[in-house]
């Protein structure tokens, strides 16, 4: 046994260099150097070989041959592409050998400006990827893709999370409660801790991807946790985030009428008993002070206008003044608060090393009585039981709890479905936070209206969505260094969690007037196992070969259980023990298994040209015939894919100007497995009759012949670097083409079902994305640096074929229905519009004048019509991404920030819709400018002044088939709500999407050790100010253009509907080591 | 690689086969549960037994398109055939639930080309064995069929074959499954009397009563009796208070009451709040298809207007007592209703029969449903004592008001007969015609295009005012 010591100085300056991996070569022995960049290792070996490597220096390999210290001098990388890439399976790869594009998020753009989703945080950084966040605020979930939608199945688009190597679960749980329970619980992936993530590099591709198989169409995003390994002794880091999260944008509402019908307003019972008073819209009398009998106004008891059901009555309402109160809703949200801290304990010597780290996440949302408790624990511990032997195991325990997550959808249960659509603009916000009718607290609620709505803080206080999750990531993994170039490894990992959800309901809710509680118990299990070998050999000075030969079993577990109380019979007490009547339950259990083999090579010829092929074969349980059922079976599937990479600058001789240009290409094909129990048509129970059970069969018809998905890519791409990387440059063009897809094709139900599993779809998919890196100012002598990074992304999806006999598919459907229609993108919107004059002869609209082609056609009532065939309203998808980021640091100074640009593609607003009818918004002021016009006798305001009436622009057909200008006048509320039809016309509620986002802001300063000395205990200590999603420009009225809606647990982009508010928050961010 | 991977696959929550009584209860329950909703948003407005005062859009027929008695149609065409083939491959064959799913089958499909016309029937069903795009029939092919299943229904029933389980309907007695078909029989014949010489078919059911019973009092009516509690309440219990009071009575349904004295009008409606707020109850309804602002200001307002009847909603949410359990039914099909078919059969001479009587015990049984005794004098009106001159504006009134919310049975009578005579909305959007019709789905139009535009060649317009072969 020998020691080695010795120190590691930078060439360029001398500087003593710390951290530094120094590892005995061809064992696991390793270590890293210390603040001084000093080391000291043992090794049995004889004759080792040492091999240093740190980023931004060029690797260094040394043979020992009888020494006991040693002084190294790196050379700085002059390319910077001696910067290792963490690959598939968690192989790590020099970047410059990669035929693929990746691409790298490190902590500090985690931590320091945070998200509570760790998805959220990939927003405008990667060049390719689109976020989508739910409609639910705090926590919720996010739907990421990456270079575009590929499958018709829309909740089959996204990415592969990956930690330390192995897959976790990203699903997101039964969302959707039935009854007007619609909640988001969150997906997977986003309970993940960022304090404890190293780095996310996100693999494009289908040739990045290729070795996970069937579950790498979409691409993957693989999270390197820290660890102790570059830690010297034992070291303490702490990091504490606090930020404020407000509303970042409310609609514009109208503020010079309030509640009420056709100027008319007063309260007698908030049911229809008063004048108007079961009214829920703004179609009521000016806001002017005068006095009207309110809901709140004090009664001749002592009571409150509303406190319908006091003992005794509450006797004769005193009127109060009719005033707007222009802040209602905006006074409703409170300033929400996230508090986020972390301390880790590291330790390392030549034997092991571990991170043990504990994360406290405590945040309160803008909506009152929401919240989000997280403890998330991490030990990362790597040990040398000998030399060749490691064993490594990093596990995570998560601990989220929330004791209420907002309601959404359209509906009652969603505070902005009565904000944005149906709330009174006189309504005192304080006047309802006192929510229980004197007498009758848990009993009965007191609000404005009793017809339809509940009090929003009843709501929000009473009514609560919790959830208590307990989760285990695990992992261990133990190597063995067969030779100097051989290891294998053998390694499994758990991803379980196990969650309760309890929704209460309290006595007198609209929907429930007898409460309810419901009780769901959500278990997630997905274990992998491996075992690899792997090959890392230089051949001779020009080849050298990286392998890898591999198995792996993966199962997944799902069981879920639904226990609902609908009726409670002592109110107050949420426990199924109190159900009224017989409570209705419902469970599903699921399991799958895929077998998979693999295997990859890379060979590289003087680090400059490299070759890549892997392969891969899986066997899925999901498209294996169960027992007794006839068909044919296709359960296997193999996946090839093959890349090359060639740094040209090293090749041949470039002008001076270009520092490096490397040229990629790849070529992978991936598929894809379904959902288990496709094969089966069985009889699910329904609601029981009393004690009778009854039973319906499944509307889906299974196929027995299914195939797997097969999805085919090519990507080429370049890496051109300038004037000493001061500017850099990388272009990648993509294109797959994806078959086979698994689809549910809709039937008629006259055929007794709603559809068949089947083979279909060719869907092209292509796009670019540019990553631009410039530095204008690099002075190291004066310590100043500044960066500018760009992201573009443009991508193009479109739908070949289907297949026989049909030509559309629809994707989903919310207000708008998404369609894939054989020639056209996906991603397209459908939906109906104003019918109009046409320039066809044979149109029953036809004008030869010509003249009034293109108009509106206006019915004789008044009333726009519609035109019967549904068109195609635009595309969800961007016309393309931008991000720009800006760095600037200064000695211990730094500023950086970050615009997130969206140009182009469609939202449909539903608040714009309802909110219109209900005569809440800033446009339904237009008819009725000058007020109402009451006159019964003229109910075509044909003597009605300016301004109280509205004429909808365009024609009406004349008796004799010509064309006129509309002039038939209608009132401000038919138009408001004429203008949709109903709900039935699109076309006037589609909005161009583009908007820029100042994405986030961090203002830093780190204290010199220096300046702290040499005998302080606290070293690294920075202070940033930081902020997210501070400003919005974008022509979409009233809403963020990035809200989305949800149904069932998917997340359905480019429809809006009554989304909670999104948040600009801002905070500060203390990080030091001790 | 792929081992122990079917037992993997194979589906551990539900089972692939189930017995006829486990399909049964659904089958019945969401076609009553269809009836109510769609008679409540629809049936009631069109034919003015209540109007709206808000949210008026039906009221003024500006009607988009209305699924519900579409889709219930078809998932539990689907079901019966399930429970049909089931018993029929049974050991012994299961004749019972064989008829029953004739029964409900033919039921299901004359209510839904009663509302849209011709429809897929003979092709419907075979999406497993392929068939995706079915034909449509004619209307006439689909009452062709549906009265022989009948026919085929009624030899099929018997007490003496197996014990029926499920039955939520008529607790397992094949008699009165055997009644409802027959009774049901007379129904059809009735709608399509029009176009067809139906006198002999109707004449033979009634001469055997012993082959071919009929109901024979209201305890033997198809009326499925709604649970007290949740979550098979009557549906309109579980609505909130602001959408039903949307819905008041019709001044037409008013008018005519209170013209005949009738005290039904007690059942179907409350006294307006303000009248009884004033110790002075008194019932008062609004015209049909007026336009938003007047529908709201009408009369002063909704504390001037009658909501609906105590059996049709419990305010409060509370638990209905065993009268209102009683009212408030999902109706298949009725006793009083049966006896105006054989009142209007018997005046036109297609069954031999005493008119009048059979009208008598109409009205006799309708009261009793509603557990109101006749008043002695109510017959005896000058409008109402039985006239063979008026016979048919008597019995067409008559049942339209016992008809009351019961589906879409008093819509489809009108459009047969033209009786009660009835005014479009006042401020209606549909050029003053009462819709006829229901227009087809939107989906047809995407997935089954050929076969729906065939049937519009057909039939005429896809529109409200397309007539269907009966009425035309």
């Amino acid at each position: 046994q020998s020691t080695i010591s010795g120190s590691v100085k930078s060439q360029g300056n001398g500087e003593a260099l710390p951290g530094v991996t120094v590892v005995v070569k061809g064992t696991t022995v390793g270590t890293t150097t210390d603040g001084d960049g000093r080391f000291s290792i043992t090794t049995s070996r004889a004759n080792p070989v040492l091999s240093f490597s740190f980023i931004g220096f060029e690797p260094q390999e040394i043979a020992i041959e009888n020494q006991s210290t040693l002084d190294v001098l790196l050379a700085p990388s002059t390319t910077q592409l001696s910067e290792i890439v963490v690959t598939a399976l968690g192989i790590a790869k020099q970047e410059r050998t990669l035929g693929y594009v990746t691409q790298k998020i490190d902590n500090a753009n985690l931590t320091t400006a945070r998200e509570t989703n760790l998805v959220s945080q990939l927003a405008g950084k990667i060049a390719g990827v689109t976020v989508v966040n739910s409609p639910s605020g705090i926590g919720g979930s996010a739907r990421v893709t990456i270079r575009g939608e590929r499958s018709l199945n829309i909740n089959a688009n996204q990415p592969l999370f990956v930690i330390d190597g192995m897959p976790i679960n990203n699903n997101v749980v039964g969302a959707s409660g039935r009854n007007n329970q619609e909640a988001d619980y969150g997906n997977g992936a986003g309970f993940v801790n960022p304090d404890d993530i190293e780095t996310m590099t996100v693999l494009k591709g289908p040739s990045a991807s290729a070795l996970y198989g069937s579950r790498a169409a979409n691409g993957v995003i693989v999270i390197t946790t820290k660890s102790g390994k570059n830690a010297k002794g034992i070291g303490v880091s702490v990091n504490s985030n606090t930020t404020f999260d407000q509303v970042l944008r409310l609609p514009d509402y109208q503020n010079r009428y309030g509640q009420g019908l056709n100027g008319e307003f007063a309260f007698v019972n908030g049911s229809g008993g008063g004048l108007r008073d079961g009214v829920d819209e703004n179609w009521g009398p000016l806001l002017d002070g005068r006095l009207i009998a309110q809901f709140d106004s004090p009664t001749s008891n002592g009571f409150r206008g509303g406190d319908t059901r006091v003992a005794g009555g509450a006797g004769t309402i005193t009127p109060t003044p009719f005033n707007a109160y222009p802040n209602n809703i905006r006074d409703f949200f409170e300033v929400g608060r996230t508090l986020s801290n972390n301390v880790a304990v590291t330790g390392n010597n030549d034997k092991g090393d571990f991170r043990l780290s504990y994360t406290n996440l405590n945040q309160t949302g803008i909506v009152p009585n929401t919240d989000l408790q997280r403890n998330s624990f991490n030990l990362n511990a790597g040990y040398n039981l000998t030399e060749r032997l490691n064993v490594r195991s990093n596990v995570s325990y998560i601990k989220n709890t929330s004791g209420n997550r907002p309601s959404l959808s359209y509906g009652t249960e969603n505070i902005m479905y009565l904000f944005n659509c149906w709330f009174g603009r006189q309504i005192d916000m304080a006047s309802l936070r006192n929510y229980w009718q004197p007498g009758l607290e848990g009993i009965q609620q007191f609000n404005y209206n009793y017809n339809y709505h509940d009090n929003p803080y009843f709501n929000v206080y009473e009514n609560t969505n919790a959830q208590d999750m307990d989760r285990i990531i695990g992992n261990i993994t133990l190597s063995y260094q067969l030779t100097d170039w051989l290891k294998v490894q053998a390694r499994s990992q758990m991803d379980f969690q196990s969650e309760i959800r309890e929704r209460q309901r309290a006595f007198s809710t609209q929907r429930f007037p007898f409460g309810s509680f419901r009780r769901e118990n959500v278990n997630t299990l997905e274990r992998n196992t491996d075992l690899l070998l792997l090959a890392d050999k230089t051949i001779n000075p020009d080849f050298s070969l990286n392998a890898t030969l591999g198995g792996n079993q993966r199962s997944n577990k799902y069981d879920y259980i639904d226990v609902f109380a609908p009726q409670l019979t002592v109110p107050g007490v949420y426990s199924l023990n109190n159900s009224r009547v017989p409570v209705e339950y419902s469970q599903n259990k699921s399991e799958r298994r895929v077998n998979s083999i693999f295997g990859s090579a890379q060979l590289t010829y003087r680090n400059y040209l490299s070759l890549e092929v892997t392969g891969r074969n899986d066997w899925s349980s999901t498209l294996t015939l169960p027992n007794g059922v006839v068909g044919s079976a296709d359960n296997s599937y193999f996946y090839p894919s093959a890349s090359l990479s060639a740094v040209i600058s090293d090749i041949i001789k470039l002008p001076s100007a270009i520092s490096f240009l490397k040229l990629r290409a790849g070529w992978a094909q991936v598929g894809n497995d379904t959902d288990p129990y496709q094969f089966s048509q069985p009889f699910s129970p329904l609601t029981p009759w009393g004690t009778t059970p009854t039973f319906g069969e499944s509307t889906r018809i299974p196929n027995f012949s299914l195939k797997p998905e097969i999805s085919t890519s090519q990507e080429f791409g370049l890496d051109l670097r300038f004037f000493q990387n001061r500017l850099g440059l990388d272009v990648t063009y993509y294109r797959s083409n994806s078959r086979n897809q698994i689809i549910f094709l809709p039937l008629t139900n006259t055929t007794g079902y709603s559809s068949i599993v089947t083979n279909a779809g060719s869907i092209f998919n292509n796009g670019v994305e540019v990553m631009l890196n410039l530095t204008p100012i690099r002075r190291d002598d004066l310590g100043l640096r500044w960066d500018v990074n760009v992201n573009f992304s443009s991508n193009r999806s479109k739908v070949l074929e289907l297949t026989d006999g049909i030509s559309t598919y629809q994707l989903a459907s919310r207000y708008v229905s998404v369609e894939a229609r054989v020639g056209e993108r996906m991603g397209d919107m459908y939906g109906n519009i104003y019918q109009r004059v046409s320039a066809d002869p044979t149109s029953p609209y036809y004008d030869p004048t010509g003249r009034y082609v293109g108009q509106v056609v206006v019915s004789g009532n008044g009333r726009p019509e519609r035109d019967p065939t549904p068109q195609k309203l635009g595309n969800y998808n961007p016309d393309w991404l931008a991000g720009i980021s800006s760095s600037v640091s200064y000695k211990g100074f730094n500023l950086n920030f970050l615009f997130d640009h969206r140009q182009g593609g469609k939202i449909y607003s539903h608040t714009y819709v309802v909110g219109r009818e209900g005569g809440q918004l800033i446009e339904t002021l237009e008819g009725r400018e000058n007020g109402y016009y009451n006159n019964p006798s003229d109910p075509t305001f044909l003597n009605a002044p300016a301004g109280t009436y509205y004429v909808v622009p365009g024609v009406v057909k004349t008796s004799d088939g010509q064309f006129a200008e509309n002039t038939r006048r209608i009132s401000a509320r038919e138009w408001h709500s004429a203008f949709t039809l109903g709900r039935s016309v699109i076309e006037g509620a589609m909005f161009d999407a583009t908007f820029t986002k100042l994405r986030e802001i961090r203002m830093g300063y780190t204290v010199p050790n220096k300046v702290l000395g040499p005998k302080s205990p606290v070293r690294n200590i920075n202070l940033s100010l930081v902020g997210r999603n501070l400003f919005l420009w974008t022509k979409v009225p009233h809403i963020d253009p990035e809200s989305s809606s949800m149904s069932g647990g998917t997340i359905i982009p480019g429809s809006e509907s009554v989304a909670i508010p999104s948040t600009r928050s801002y905070g500060v961010n203390l990080s030091f080591n001790l | 690689c792929d081992k122990d991977f079917e037992q993997i696959n194979t589906n551990p929550n539900v089972p692939n086969a189930v017995t006829p009584n486990l399909l049964l209860p659904n089958i019945i329950r969401s076609g009553a549960n269809e009836l109510v909703g769609t008679g409540w948003s629809i049936g009631n407005i069109v034919i003015q037994h209540t109007a709206k005062i808000q949210f008026v859009n039906e009221d003024r027929y500006l009607w988009g398109n209305i699924n519900g008695i579409w889709n219930t149609t078809y998932g539990n065409l689907r079901e019966l055939e399930n429970m049909y083939t089931i018993a029929s491959n049974s050991v012994p064959v299961q004749r019972n639930y064989q008829g029953i799913a004739l029964v409900m089958k033919s039921w299901y499909i004359a209510l839904a080309t009663d509302c849209y016309g011709d429809l897929p029937y003979s092709e419907a069903i075979l999406g497993k064995t392929g068939v995706t795009s079915p034909k449509y029939d004619t209307q006439e092919e689909i009452y062709n069929k549906l009265l022989a299943d009948l026919e085929t229904a009624n030899g099929l029933l018997s007490p003496s074959n197996e014990a029926i389980q499920g039955d939520i309907l008529f607790n397992g007695n094949a008699l009165r499954w055997k009644k409802m078909a027959n009774s049901l029989r007379l129904r059809y014949l009735m709608r399509i009397s029009k176009k067809k010489d139906v006198k002999a078919a109707m004449q033979a059911i009634l001469s055997n009563p012993t082959a071919n019973p009929i109901f024979e009092s209201n305890a033997d009516q198809a009326a499925l009796k709604y649970l007290p509690t949740v979550p098979n309440q009557f549906p309109t219990y579980t609505y909130r208070v602001g959408s039903i009071d949307e819905f008041r009575l019709s001044k037409t349904m008013e008018d005519r009451l209170k013209a005949y004295n009738d005290p039904r009008i007690t059942v179907f409606a409350r006294p307006t709040v303000a009248s009884a707020a004033a110790g002075n109850p008194t019932y008062a309804g609004i015209p049909n298809g007026l336009d938003d602002v007047s529908a709201l200001v009408y009369n002063g307002g909704a504390q001037n207007l009658s909501r609906i009847g105590t059996a049709y909603y419990i305010d409060g949410f509370g638990t209905p007592s065993d009268r209102e359990l009683g009212i408030a039914q999902g109706m298949f099909m009725s006793y009083a209703e049966l006896q105006f078919i054989l009142a209007e059969a018997a005046q036109k001479g297609l069954i031999t029969g005493d008119a009048k009587a059979y009208y008598e015990k109409g009205v006799k049984a309708s009261f009793d449903y509603y557990g109101l005794t006749l008043p002695s004098n109510y017959l005896t009106q000058p409008a109402l004592a039985y006239d063979p001159a008026k016979a048919l504006e008597q019995i067409g009134t008559q049942k339209w008001i016992a008809l009351f919310f019961s589906g879409l049975e008093a819509w489809f009578d009108w459009r047969r007969t033209g009786y009660p005579a009835l005014q479009p909305g006042v401020s209606n959007l549909n050029n003053n015609r009462i819709p006829v019709r229901f227009i087809y789905p939107t989906s047809e139009y995407s997935l089954n295009k050929a076969s729906v535009e065939a049937a519009i060649q057909r039939q005429g317009p896809d529109n409200i005012n397309t007539k269907v072969w009966w009425e035309k």
